[in-house]
């Protein structure tokens, strides 16, 4: 147990896990992750079955990586906890006599005699010393005066608080990964819909597309209404980096599309042996209008924006652009249906229509619109909070290592007659060059003041 | 004049300073480089000047581009030069770091590069993306210099074994790696992962996703964290350090750069 745990307090082990750890985020950036298996036996042919295996497909969620982090994760908590007793056993509980031999050691010391009785001394070295803000603790033994003079010692603490704020988003990052979730609401406008285990419902009042005068996009806007209790309870228009967050749910404005379920269809009839004859009907899906002046009814069955017949026959949107637009129509007459099928946009010379009587009427797609959904993402995600504290941590965990380096100065004082010796010696883990000329500044106002 | 018109004259003061600051390495004459100096900041007024001006001309910030994200770099690099020769008066390695500035702008003029302001597509409309760039594009530029320092140093220390001096001490240039890694880090680490991930989870809806502009930046953020910690834990210094700071400017560069061009993933603009 105790080796485990030495072994875990060594900053070698941590080093090679953020070695292995970095290593392997590379791997992750240069497969393509979460793909297909077809996509990666295209890519990688006879290897695609091992890399898959080795979870090098879904390499960030896979266990051997989440393994590596929580090792990292222990390996911090244990560096951290070795470090952090005996340095708070310093910071609350400090040697205050050390001998003036043991400070003689230290790399920044100086030794000299001062003309000057021992009681007065002291209270200058004080003055000194708490005019550069240190704070000082004294002991005295017969003779002999200590001081232990020390400032900014939060400095000293920085690395611990990066840790501890690094080990926050860790637990954030698992709170997430295990208590999150997010899926997408596809609303059209007026639709009201159910929030996945909330007890409120969202609305899509309006959506609009802003556009410059340019032509791009300037933004995507949809105004929401929180329902609770069958009561509006909340408005808000969110728009992209502008979500609405209600009850611990995030509502993101993620994409929007056609709604090509509900489309408006114009279709033109004509003639084959009569090219002065010519209706336009317009239509909605489902709906049955008839033919003027003929005794024929037509309706709309189904609108496919980007017809394409697939592998298997069977017939599917390729994307959801009206690039090759097609509507299934009926004909019917008296009750009876005579024809059926698809015609095209882009073909109107070109039909699939199955007639089951004789008719000389021809179909075209003429036109046809839809109208906007908004495509919302809902998330909760109960790690986040932490995620934010984590990084407050870290940060200011960071400005304290780097910025606000700890000082210490012991001063051993032993009156000799009307003279006293001072020992002085300093220590600083950052930044030696400044508090090298502070010292020098320290001693030098001691030696010359009266 | 306009913005086009500042830039040039930003980048002509640049290569005056570069001139100056090269002719002071074999001149060896103080003159010459405090004229290099004072071109470098001649050229970070003029640049600021432009900086601004594009701002107001094209009514967001100047970094959504890849041409106004080269050109903001090396106003960053600029500032951290300047920064870096008042706090540690390292003038030897003004002419090295100059030429980075000269790149990054000549890159940023190059005919690649379109030149024009394009209004702001709504994922960036936030003044995050003001906050997340700024500060990550700055934190990169001491990287820069760490990288620069780091190069000197080996050349330095190969000639100070030879016995030759080096005019720049290898040790000064080791401490002067360490504190532009010092300034960089915690800059990276505030706009580039913290900023990012705060901006991420408004825009969409998730902190951190795995993109490659996510990845490649803990990558760099991991790689100067060992730096640091095989530094002040291990007492690493010199050689090895130098390498380490080199191989983590390249990661903020692949960052910066190569993901954008080679990977693709959510963060598709600069």
């Amino acid at each position: 147990m105790k080796s485990l745990f030495k072994y875990f307090s060594s900053v070698k082990l941590a080093i090679v896990l953020i070695i292995i750890i970095t290593l392997a985020s590379v791997v992750g950036t240069v497969i393509p992750q979460q793909k297909s298996p077809e996509e990666y036996i295209a890519r990688y042919d006879q290897w695609a079955n091992l890399l898959q295996r080795l979870q090098f497909t879904n390499l960030y969620k896979s266990l051997w990586f989440s393994v590596l982090l929580f090792l990292l994760a222990l390996n911090i908590i244990v560096c951290t906890l070795d470090r952090l007793s005996p340095k708070l056993k310093k910071t609350f509980r400090p040697r205050l006599a050390v001998e003036a031999k043991d400070i003689a050691v230290l790399k920044i010391r100086e030794k000299f005699k001062k003309p000057m009785s021992l009681n007065p001394t002291r209270e200058l070295v004080k003055k000194v010393l708490s005019s550069r803000h240190y704070r000082i603790k004294e002991t005295q033994k017969e003779n002999k005066i200590f001081l232990y003079a020390r400032k900014r010692i939060l400095g000293w603490f920085g690395a611990d608080i990066v840790h501890l704020g690094i080990l926050i988003i860790i637990a954030g990052g698992i709170i997430s990964g295990i208590g999150s979730f997010r899926w997408n609401m596809t609303f059209s406008e007026g639709r009201i819909l159910d929030v996945p285990r909330a007890d409120f419902k969202l609305k899509l009042d309006k959506f609009e597309t802003e556009y410059y005068p340019s032509g791009g996009v300037k933004d995507w806007k949809s105004t929401l209404t929180v329902f609770e209790n069958e009561k509006p309870v909340l408005n808000k228009i969110i728009e992209v980096n502008h979500p609405l967050s209600y009850k611990g749910f995030v509502f993101y404005q993620s994409s929007w599309g056609w709604d090509w379920r509900n489309p408006s269809v114009d279709i033109l009839a004509k003639k084959r042996d009569d090219s002065s004859f010519s209706r336009k009907i317009e239509l909605k899906i489902g709906e049955r209008v008839k033919l003027e002046g003929e005794d024929i009814e037509v309706s709309v069955l189904e609108f496919i924006p980007d017809f394409v017949i697939g592998e298997k026959g069977q017939i599917t949107s390729r994307s959801l652009d009206p690039n090759n637009p097609a509507a299934f129509i009926e004909g019917w007459q008296a009750e009876e249906k005579i024809f059926s099928g698809w015609i095209f946009a882009k073909f109107p010379d070109f039909d699939r229509i199955h007639s089951e009587k004789e008719t000389d009427l021809i179909f075209e797609l003429m036109d046809f619109s839809a109208g906007q959904i908004s495509i919302i993402q809902a998330s909760k995600d109960p790690g986040v909070n932490f995620i934010w504290a984590g990084c407050a941590f870290l940060m200011i965990g960071l400005l304290f290592a780097f910025y606000w380096p700890s000082r210490e100065i012991r001063v051993a004082m032993e009156g000799i007659g009307n003279k006293t010796e001072i020992t002085a010696g300093g220590i600083a883990a950052k930044s030696k060059d400044t508090f090298t000329s502070e010292f020098k500044n320290i001693t030098e106002s001691i030696r010359r003041s009266k | 004049m306009n913005e086009s018109t500042l830039f040039l004259i930003t980048f002509v003061l640049y290569i005056a300073s570069a001139f100056f600051y090269l002719s002071f390495l074999f001149s060896k004459e103080e003159n010459t480089a405090k004229t290099g100096y004072f071109f470098a900041w001649a050229g970070l007024i003029f640049h600021t000047i432009a900086l601004i001006w594009r701002t107001i001309e094209s009514g967001h910030a100047p970094f959504t581009n890849m041409y106004e994200s080269l050109s903001f770099l090396a106003w960053a690099s600029i500032l951290a030069y300047i920064i870096i020769e008042m706090k540690f008066k390292i003038r030897k390695a003004g002419p090295y770091f100059m030429l980075i500035v000269i790149g990054l702008m000549a890159l940023a003029s190059s005919p690649l590069m379109p030149k024009e302001a394009t209004p702001l597509i709504p994922a960036l409309q936030s003044y995050w993306l003001w906050l997340h760039v700024s500060v990550t594009l700055l934190g990169e530029a001491f990287f820069g210099f760490a990288f620069i320092t780091s190069i000197l140093y080996l050349v330095a220390d190969a000639k100070e074994n030879e016995g030759k001096n080096p005019g720049l001490s290898a040790e000064k240039l080791d401490s002067v790696s360490y504190r532009c890694i010092a300034i960089g880090f915690p800059l990276f680490t505030l706009g580039g992962l913290v900023f990012g991930m705060i901006w991420a989870y408004k825009a969409w809806g998730s902190w951190w996703s795995w993109d490659p502009k996510e990845t490649w930046s803990l990558i760099t953020w991991f790689v100067f964290a060992l730096y640091l910690h095989t530094r002040i834990v291990m007492g690493w210094k010199g050689r090895r350090s130098a390498y380490i700071a080199i191989i983590g400017f390249l990661a903020a560069l692949f960052t910066y750069f190569g993901v954008n061009y080679l990977l693709s993933g959510l963060h598709s603009y600069a």
